[in-house]
């Protein structure tokens, strides 16, 4: 199984700052946060350098899942849309009534 | 076999080191060093980073030129030499 299929490639790149890779960032840097506090050291002053590499690497991965993500909902619609093509009988737009007909007459009692 | 376990316990007490004959532990422990910072550790990180950022800038560009050309070449293909 292809992580990537050559066919992604002909889909819009997400930009680099996107909603994936700035999740995953963030929970690399409270990894980082966290490793900081189990070994007792100051929780955001130490370890910047831990604190930068864990969310480079969240936005990293963050950048590749956005990619096969968007490509598998792509490909899930290409193959919805061809399916109501091939199959018009069954996605037919319901007429629309009107106002006049879904009501009964109207027998004012007064 | 007590008395020759006992002789190399007090064997070990005696030269300090964890002895390699009854022991079978690969771990050695030793003290860090919490004054300096670890510049290797630090460089390595940093090195690291760079070099992620690096691939990332890279594949993002390569991805963008890839879909305009294939985006050209659709259209090219559609509309043909006009």
């Amino acid at each position: 199984m292809v992580f990537l299929p050559d066919e992604s490639r002909s889909l819009p790149p997400p930009p680099l700052v996107n909603k994936c890779s700035v999740w995953l960032g963030l929970t690399g840097w409270l990894a980082a946060l966290l490793d900081n506090g189990f070994n007792r050291r100051p929780v955001i002053r130490a370890g910047v350098h831990r604190q930068i590499l864990f969310t480079t690497v969240g936005w990293f991965v963050g950048y590749y899942l956005l990619k096969r993500t968007e490509y598998i909902y792509a490909k899930l619609d290409r193959e919805l849309f061809e399916y109501v093509r091939h199959h018009p009988e069954d996605f037919k737009i319901a007429e629309k009534k009107r106002i006049g007909e879904i009501f009964e007459e109207f027998h004012p009692v007064r | 076999m007590a008395a020759a376990l006992r002789a190399a316990k007090r064997l070990r007490l005696v030269v300090g080191v964890p002895g390699l004959d009854f022991t079978r532990s690969a771990f050695v422990a030793k003290k860090n060093i919490y004054d300096q910072p670890n510049w290797f550790g630090v460089g390595l990180a940093f090195s690291t980073t760079a070099a992620l950022w690096a691939l990332l800038f890279k594949q993002h560009n390569e991805d963008v030129m890839e879909y305009e050309r294939r985006k050209a070449e659709r259209e090219h293909k559609c509309t043909g030499c006009s």
